[in-house]
């Protein structure tokens, strides 16, 4: 079939829209019609080539939309059925998705590829050529073909456009505080960098409990919107935020800082570390550029302070479990999705949205489709 | 297909082997040919009824009828048909049961906890675990129910993936047949459930074919005193073999020593794995455990008893806890394979928990061997 898809065609370059041929869904793979995607940050690295992959690729891993086809074997998936896409794939049968690790799940080898899981092939191209799709998803199109790995069923009652939101950015926010921070009642949190990612940890930290949120991003726009989603504090840069910390604190410091902003910076670490107090623990969820290898901190920290310094991807949350779980606190009025979503775009719009984001106007701007 | 198969037909019966009649695998189902089946106590637990929902709740649980059920759910054997779709198994497969089927879709599954699968909750009710529908079928045309859905005491069965773990080729079925249940359940009800620490205090009540594995996974788990406990002397001598520090061959006798030897500190786990677990031996074993120690009980209890022995203003003021398990709280497509490459690294004992191996045709007198104290483990070997 014909569809309409946003191809990066070379680093550096803007989104393109156009027609693309998708062939039908192969065994294991389902057939979606997309209704929204989320416009996160991890696309722009793309462009920027913080993230190297294979390209011409078809952007976007934000998605949910509706099964239109299954493909041979698929027997939980239906057409009519409602779908998020985790942005990791989870098959559920690799040792790190038997012990509740789905976000490590060995099908994520396949993502750098951007071709499908099952053969390496791909069922979307244009211009006479394969392309890839990122995350192995391609969410910024109208239609596109997905492992069932990929597919989380979710009630048919969710709004789409803030349901997408769940497949990556908010579960990722969100389960850094809950998951990877461990934020437990009482703690005081720092969150450097409040976008779509950022905004989620302060959700994630309130509702665990955290005595104290502290925001830290550049952008007014932002730190008044953390404000909103449970930060009790905010401030401009790391600085500003040593000394903010260092008195609320009595000098105990931050027991949990969690790392979230548009890219990480290695020289940025030890002012991080410097923000936890003993035995505080810096979670690094934002990405690094890909060839970075340094990282500036002080060791003695570590030692005498017993500091951690942990990563965490997809918030250490397992995608089957977390989707529908954040969903259902949607629904009871725990999580804002509606509040994350500034601004909404038609997929040509694509490009308008990426500078909104890089000019700092979107905590998340969402490609809605008709 | 036909297949030799062992059957109860209702309580308190023998083990009967019949000719049964095999369908063909239909989706997500394979046929496996079990070349090695553990001979467990909770399949003696169907024929004494120990296991076996009261009739006044088959209409509640979708039953008609709970017998006749093909016994087994012990075992690993060879893949010799697929049905349609399957692509994560192949004809020539070796593989390992799972009591417990793990779909990796559901909140458990997702969570590290694949021991509680939501596709357990069918685990007595008759037919596949995929549509319902049965495929195993009597000499007089009427089905039969298999054993957590694996009746690895018929030579050949209709199984679902579901219930499945592929495993090396290179590993006995025998040591594998053993791991998918009561190794892992052993094993991991002294690790991943009573989270064994270095230098604790462990003390394990039944040193079964479960018990055995309990003293295992605690002296790897780097506990300083194990003490066994079971009123067989032969299974006593067994466990010093396996790890255990001491023996007593009852929790009265044990209770004085574990008092002396900890310097009235007492156990900091106690794991419950004997034959049958009454409520009244609660209160024994509980006795034995310190302040903020850790009980799990692994041991099948009857299922319709309500009521335990325990002194709930010592369980308050010293801090004590109460967990159950099942399968050990470990996770079947991780921790199979895992505890079989322990055994490949030497660091698992396997072979030595076999006292017997028996052909299918002998299975009363496994049984009788069992009830009589006289094997850790038999073993059904088919060829």
């Amino acid at each position: 079939m014909k569809t309409q898809a946003a191809i990066l065609w070379e680093v550096g370059a803007p989104w393109s829209v156009e027609e693309i041929d998708l062939d039908p869904p192969g065994p294991g793979e389902v057939l979606v019609k997309l209704a929204a995607s989320g416009m996160c940050h991890s696309d722009e690295h793309l462009v920027t080539g913080d993230l190297p992959f294979a390209l011409p690729m078809i952007g976007g891993h934000e998605g949910a939309g509706v099964v239109m086809e299954v493909g041979v074997g698929v027997s939980w998936l239906a057409p009519g059925d409602h779908v998020v896409f985790g942005f990791i794939p989870s098959c559920g049968r690799c040792p790190s998705c038997s012990r509740g690790h789905q976000n490590l799940c060995d099908l994520g080898a396949k993502m750098g590829g951007g071709r499908q899981i099952t053969d390496g092939t791909a069922r979307h191209h244009a211009r006479g050529q394969d392309l890839s799709l990122m995350c192995i998803l391609g969410t910024f199109a109208h239609h596109t073909v997905v492992n069932e790995a990929s597919c989380i069923k979710i009630d048919n009652d969710i709004p789409l456009d803030r349901a997408c939101l769940t497949g990556c950015g908010v579960v990722t926010g969100w389960g850094s505080s809950v998951y990877a921070a461990e934020v437990a009642p009482g703690d005081t949190v720092a969150v450097a960098g409040v976008g779509g990612i950022g905004a989620n940890a302060l959700q994630g930290a309130k509702l665990a409990g955290a005595k104290r949120i502290i925001a830290i991003d550049p952008v007014e726009f932002k730190r008044e919107k953390a404000m909103e989603l449970g930060a009790t504090h905010t401030a401009s840069s790391m600085t500003e935020a040593v000394e903010l910390i260092g008195q609320i604190t009595w000098g105990q410091m931050a027991n949990k800082v969690i790392m979230t902003m548009g890219v990480g910076s290695g020289e940025l670490i030890g002012q991080a570390m410097a923000l936890a107090g003993k035995r505080g623990r810096v979670v690094v969820t934002n990405l690094h550029p890909a060839l970075e290898s340094s990282v500036t901190m002080s060791g003695l920290d570590l030692t005498l302070y017993e500091k951690q310094l942990v990563g965490s991807l997809f918030g250490s949350g397992n995608p089957r479990a977390d989707i529908p779980k954040l969903l259902n606190l949607y629904r009871d009025g725990l999580l804002d999705l509606d509040g994350l979503i500034t601004r909404r775009y038609p997929l040509e719009g694509v490009n308008d949205g990426y500078q909104d984001m890089r000019d700092g106007k979107n905590i998340r701007g969402v490609l809605v489709y008709d | 297909m036909k297949s030799k198969a062992a059957m109860i037909h209702g309580l308190n019966q023998e083990w009967s082997v019949e000719e049964i009649d095999i369908q063909a695998p239909k989706k997500n189902e394979v046929i496996v040919h079990w070349r090695a089946a553990g001979m467990c106590h909770s399949d003696e637990h169907l024929v004494t009824g120990d296991m076996v929902p009261p009739q006044e709740y088959w209409e509640f649980m979708g039953l008609k009828d709970f017998f006749p059920m093909i016994g087994g759910h012990e075992g690993a054997g060879v893949v010799v048909e697929v049905g349609p779709d399957v692509t994560d198994l192949a004809v020539g497969d070796h593989v390992s049961a799972s009591f417990v089927p793990s779909c990796g879709r559901c909140r458990y599954c997702s969570t590290g906890r694949q021991n509680l699968c939501d596709l357990g909750s069918q685990t007595f009710i008759g037919g596949m675990i995929t549509d319902g529908t049965h495929r195993h079928f009597q000499k007089n045309g009427e089905p039969v129910t298999l054993m957590a859905k694996l009746g690895t005491f018929s030579e050949y069965a209709c199984v679902a993936t579901n219930s499945l773990i592929k495993i090396d080729k290179d590993i006995p079925l025998e040591a594998a047949a053993l791991v998918s249940c009561g190794v892992a359940t052993g094993w991991g009800s002294a690790t991943a459930r009573a989270q064994t620490k270095p230098g604790d205090t462990v003390v394990v009540v039944g040193v079964g074919g479960i018990g055995m594995n309990a003293v295992q996974g605690a002296k790897m788990a780097g506990a300083k005193r194990i003490i066994a406990i079971d009123p067989v002397e032969f299974k006593r001598e067994k466990a010093m073999e396996f790890g255990a520090t001491h023996t007593f061959s009852s929790m009265a006798e044990a209770l004085p020593a574990v008092m002396e030897m900890t310097w009235g500190q007492l156990a900091d786990r106690v794991i419950m794995t004997p034959g049958v677990l009454h409520g009244e031996m609660m209160g024994e074993g509980m006795s034995l455990a310190g302040k903020g120690s850790t009980v799990v009980v692994t041991a099948i209890s009857p299922m319709t008893s309500t009521t335990a022995s325990i002194n709930l203003f010592e369980l308050a003021m010293w801090q004590k806890e109460v967990k159950g398990t099942i399968f050990g709280s470990l996770n079947p497509r991780a921790d199979i394979p895992a505890l079989l490459d322990m055994y490949r690294s030497g660091t698992l004992k396997l072979d030595e928990l076999i006292t017997k191996r028996y052909p299918l045709d002998q299975i009363n007198e496994g049984y009788r061997a069992m009830r009589d104290g006289e094997n850790i483990r038999g073993v059904i070997v088919n060829g």
